[in-house]
């Protein structure tokens, strides 16, 4: 096989209104397929089907993102300390979640606790964490896999085989 | 006559114009405002709006704050390196973990994103349990965490970091947000609801109580399909 593009199409399924041109424009058939999605590892990253798409439904997508931002410690320490909070609290409106007595009680608890589940998250993401690719997200998940948690070992070993890490050849 | 800004989602209410098509007369002042006043756009109370001070008077303001934060040296200032794991928390990583799941789902990568999501489960039920299951409870973190932003923005400012600055600000007006919302809900009770459904935004957590949904966040502005109803009865996960 050739050396893989750069970019691969994407399609978004919520423009997209089968207008179908993709289908004969692509050179390979890699939009043709039974999952709606392009196929990636057929496309070869030439834009035809984005140039005849009349929905603009097909974009091109990076398939390595580029390397992130390096991050100071005083921001990690800052963006990481937030999170913390954010989990803790999440973990009370959990607990009153169980036990709520009033419809209105369990609701605000489900709404709180979701809310500090999702700033936790970004916050996190932020420190230093940005892409599923990302160098940091490879040394965590080694980190994992260095361990003596038979459980959380297999997982990690297994995303380490399936995640391109942004600047591998960079590293060698 | 003065301008009060909302701190949530940055409404501004004028003295002079009142808000006429609400029934609020030219010349109300703030404090006249019925004690149930909602910010127009995001629902806010009040107690969430601020004095909107002069931009000469801000950017003043500013100036100071620069001189007050302490100046470190840039090379002492290191990026982290190594040992993560001795830094994170099992809470902070099953956020990292389901975030990450959020990630590759995204990019369509459906076998990543599940390992991600089992890991993150795996994680959240390691961590430490609390016995805390009160509102009350929640408040003080949530009172400690407000006082903790202004620094907070200050540091993400100094070291260039638009990311970091970006997710700080989004969670201290969602922050500001559930304050009030607290506050509502211990003046109301049961009644709090009173027909009203309550939505969070899946992007930066925001909450809205109420039934017609603003067009965007009004916090981190994506479009209102991502404020999605929390629904009553069964746990949702």
């Amino acid at each position: 096989m050739n050396r893989q593009s750069e970019f691969h199409a994407y399609r978004d399924i919520e423009k997209c209104t089968k207008d179908c041109i993709c289908l004969y424009v692509c050179p390979t058939g890699a939009t043709d397929t039974e999952t709606g999605q392009v196929d990636f590892d057929k496309c070869i990253g030439c834009g035809a089907c984005i140039n005849a798409c009349p929905s603009r439904a097909l974009l091109l997508l990076p398939r390595i993102y580029p390397e992130q931002q390096q991050k100071k410690e005083p921001v990690l320490n800052v963006v990481r300390s937030l999170a913390q909070s954010k989990v803790e609290q999440e973990k009370i409106m959990d607990n009153i979640v169980k036990n709520a007595n009033t419809d209105a009680e369990l609701i605000l608890a489900k709404a709180i606790s979701k809310s500090n589940r999702i700033m936790a998250e970004d916050l996190m993401r932020e420190g230093g964490f940005l892409l599923p690719q990302s160098n940091k997200v490879r040394e965590f998940l080694e980190d994992i896999s260095k361990t003596n948690d038979e459980f959380s070992v297999q997982i990690a070993k297994k995303l380490m085989n399936l995640l391109k890490v942004s600047n591998d050849e960079k590293k060698k | 006559m003065a301008k009060y800004v909302c701190s949530v989602c940055g409404f501004i209410y004028d003295e002079e114009e009142g808000i006429p098509e609400k029934g609020i007369k030219p010349g109300t002042k703030f404090e006249d405002l019925p004690e149930d006043f909602e910010c127009l756009w995001c629902g806010a109370s009040k107690d969430a709006f601020d004095i909107d001070n002069d931009q000469g008077d801000k950017k003043e303001e500013n100036e100071q704050k620069d001189k007050n934060v302490e100046v470190e040296d840039e090379n002492i200032v290191k990026s982290e390196d190594g040992d993560l794991l001795s830094k994170l928390s099992y809470e902070q990583m099953s956020a990292l973990c389901s975030n990450l799941a959020k990630g590759c789902e995204k990019q369509y990568l459906t076998e990543e994103c599940t390992l991600f999501l089992e890991l993150a489960k795996y994680y959240k039920d390691k961590a430490k349990k609390v016995e805390d299951c009160s509102f009350e409870e929640m408040e003080k973190l949530l009172k400690s965490d407000i006082e903790k932003y202004k620094d907070a923005n200050e540091i993400a400012i100094k070291y260039e970091d638009r990311g970091a600055l970006r997710s700080i600000v989004w969670s201290e007006k969602v922050s500001k947000m559930i304050n009030s919302i607290l506050k509502q809900y211990n003046d109301d009770k049961e009644k709090f609801l009173n027909g009203k459904n309550i939505y969070v935004c899946e992007i930066c957590g925001f909450i809205y109580v109420g039934n017609e949904l603003p067009k965007v966040c009004p916090v981190c502005k994506v479009t209102n399909k991502k404020l999605h109803k929390i629904e009553g009865g069964v746990i949702n996960e």
